[in-house]
């Protein structure tokens, strides 16, 4: 296993928009699982392929307090059961160290395929829900600042830039 | 997507190294709150300092719930488990929401072994609470929320204030403001803090301070940019009175950062000769500068990075004024730091007094013959204050005390001394001596 190196806004490689998985095979599951390295180690709950500079249709979640259970989601998507939006505090690993409520519904119907590749449904909400449309979104080359004001969106911008600079300075 | 940031394990990585002795809440809390959301940092803020303000109550009854205290490595679960017992006890957050969130910081902690003990530890405190409450109210510690040193001391101290000095330690300062009055005066400052519907009222003792009914942030008030409004404490603001600076005044704040009584004494009198403002500390002498800026009155100061126990910054020339507001217990402000109650020790204080000494003997000879020296501290302990001037005009012929007319604090033998005060001022400490002129020698 491997952990890999995570993208961090403004990279314009978080926009890819990410390609369908042909076949789950050794290679995709070799993937699936630096995946789960890099996002238990970031510390993490969610990750998309494409934070990882992988442009295939896969998130790896978990969103339990001890870490234990592990979700592989492949080609996922997901339809929405409940309109009603509701508020959460979300962070994203690509953009450390700010978070932001963002508002989505609060019910989904996830279909996806595993990591042995079989098809599977999964109704969520909550934390789950929130999770599973943020990495989507990911997959789409979408972020969660992408929800909030141009202002606040530019302000975390300019603060990362910095930082990229700072440690561009020190490598 | 980033784990949720558990807020209580945050508070509790900012007070851990307090209770270690390393630090200050005002050098750790700020760092944290960069790592904060926004929308919780208000809610950080009041974790660490409500537990911070109940600690030694709060120490108590961990105590009286931990078979063995945390390992010196584990002292963030200690502090854990105090922010918990003070949701639980003091605040007004839900007591499922406190248990929850703070059983699951361990796991942030990456401690996750210690949540079953403070989950078990935090339920037994709901359901004994009363008992145990009733079985430590004997205990001077637990009753009084202070250090045993702090207490005996202030007792023999004072006799008849100290129960009010303890209590009045554990409440909020409100938040107090000066008027500049080079901008305005302070009946129209007080009409434009109600015409931003900010409630307030002119302070009893200082002719240019106001008190804010509620505390307010600085970026609120009508004129702060501006300069026309600085955050300041009463007792604080009564420097520069006594001062009584004149025209012409060649005059010297020593320990002077933030730099308030030096911004006050220069907005009071626009025709002074020339002021210098020495400060030991760089990082603390920047802020002297930042202040001066917003104020507009970098051009009529000029600020030394140096040390008040020496001379080797000094011209030559002497000065008309010094103002002497020397380094501390900063007991006297612990309503604002409370930290301050965990950080000072008793043997502190005897050192303090010699550094106090020390400046004073030191910068006596820098006063012009007839000129004013003002002494100062934010300490309620009288080795301080009263009894630094006791020592001092014992070994200084040519000084002479001359007692404060005013009617705030009490008048001592030397100086007069303030007592924090419920809604009101903080702890502080004046004390005016005259150089005697040299007419004598004539």
């Amino acid at each position: 296993m491997a952990k890999l190196n995570i993208l961090e806004f403004p990279d314009p490689r978080l926009r890819t928009i990410a390609e369908p998985v042909e076949q789950v095979d050794d290679e995709i599951r070799q993937l699936v699982d630096d995946m789960f390295e890099t996002m238990y180690d970031a510390p993490g709950i969610g990750l998309a392929a494409t934070q990882v500079n992988v442009h295939k249709r896969i998130v790896t979640i978990d969103v339990s307090e001890d870490g234990n259970e592990p979700l592989v989601l492949i080609n996922p998507e997901f339809t929405v059961l409940q309109d009603e939006l509701e508020k959460m505090q979300e962070g994203c690993l690509s953009v450390p160290g700010f978070y932001e409520e963002v508002k989505r519904p609060n019910r989904i119907l996830l279909k996806a395929l595993d990591r042995d590749g079989t098809p599977y449904e999964l109704e969520a909400e909550g934390l789950l829900a929130v999770c599973i449309q943020h990495e989507l979104d990911h997959l789409n080359g979408k972020l969660f600042v992408d929800y909030l004001s141009a202002l606040k969106r530019n302000r975390i911008r300019g603060k990362l830039e910095k930082k990229h600079r700072l440690e561009t300075h020190q490598a | 997507m980033a784990e949720p940031i558990n807020i209580r394990a945050l508070a509790a990585n900012v007070l851990a190294p307090l209770l270690r002795q390393h630090g200050s809440l005002s050098t750790h809390l700020p760092d944290a709150l960069v790592h904060c959301p926004e929308q919780d940092r208000a809610l950080l803020q009041q974790l660490c300092y409500g537990t911070m303000r109940e600690l030694f109550r709060l120490e108590r009854l961990a105590q009286h719930f931990l078979r063995k205290p945390f390992r010196t490595q584990d002292l963030d679960l200690q502090a854990l488990l105090l922010i918990g017992l003070w949701q639980l006890r003091a605040s007004r957050i839900p007591a499922h929401a406190a248990l929850n969130e703070t059983v699951s910081a361990t796991e942030d902690l990456n401690k996750a072994w210690a949540g079953k003990l403070l989950n078990a530890i935090l339920r037994r405190y709901q359901r004994e609470h009363s008992e145990v409450e009733a079985e430590l109210a004997n205990d001077p510690v637990f009753q009084w929320n202070h250090p045993q040193w702090f207490i005996s001391k202030l007792m023999h101290n004072w006799p008849d204030h100290w129960q009010d000095i303890l209590s009045a330690n554990d409440t909020q300062a409100p938040m107090t403001l000066r008027v500049n009055k080079r901008l305005l005066t302070r009946k129209k400052a007080l009409d434009r803090l109600s015409e931003a519907g900010l409630e307030a009222k002119a302070c009893a003792y200082s002719p240019d301070g106001i008190t804010l009914k509620k505390p307010a942030d600085v970026a609120a008030l009508p004129g702060f940019a501006e300069g026309a409004l600085s955050v300041q404490d009463e007792a604080a603001q009564l420097a520069a009175g006594l001062l009584a600076t004149e025209p012409g005044d060649r005059v010297l704040d020593a320990c002077a950062a933030p730099g308030g009584k030096l911004c006050h004494l220069l907005e009071q009198n626009t025709q002074l000769k020339e002021v210098v403002a020495v400060e030991l500390e760089p990082e603390r002498a920047r802020r002297i500068h930042d202040n001066l800026h917003r104020l507009g009155l970098q051009l009529e100061c000029q600020v030394l990075t140096a040390d008040a126990t020496s001379h080797d910054w000094w011209d030559g020339q002497l000065f008309d004024r010094i103002l002497v507001d020397a380094p501390c217990s900063a007991t006297g402000v612990i309503r604002r730091h409370p930290d301050i109650k965990l950080l000072r020790q008793g043997e502190d204080i005897a050192a303090l007094a010699g550094i106090q000494l020390g400046i004073l003997t030191n910068l006596w000879g820098l006063l012009k013959p007839g000129g004013r020296l003002v002494y100062a501290t934010c300490s309620i302990f009288s080795q301080e204050n009263e009894r630094i001037i006791e020592r001092f005009l014992k070994q200084q012929p040519d000084a002479r005390h001359q007692s404060i007319d005013a009617d705030w604090g009490e008048a001592r033998p030397y100086g007069r001394q303030l007592f924090p005060q419920v809604d009101g001022h903080d702890g502080f400490y004046y004390a005016v001596l005259n150089k005697q002129a040299d007419d004598t020698q004539a």
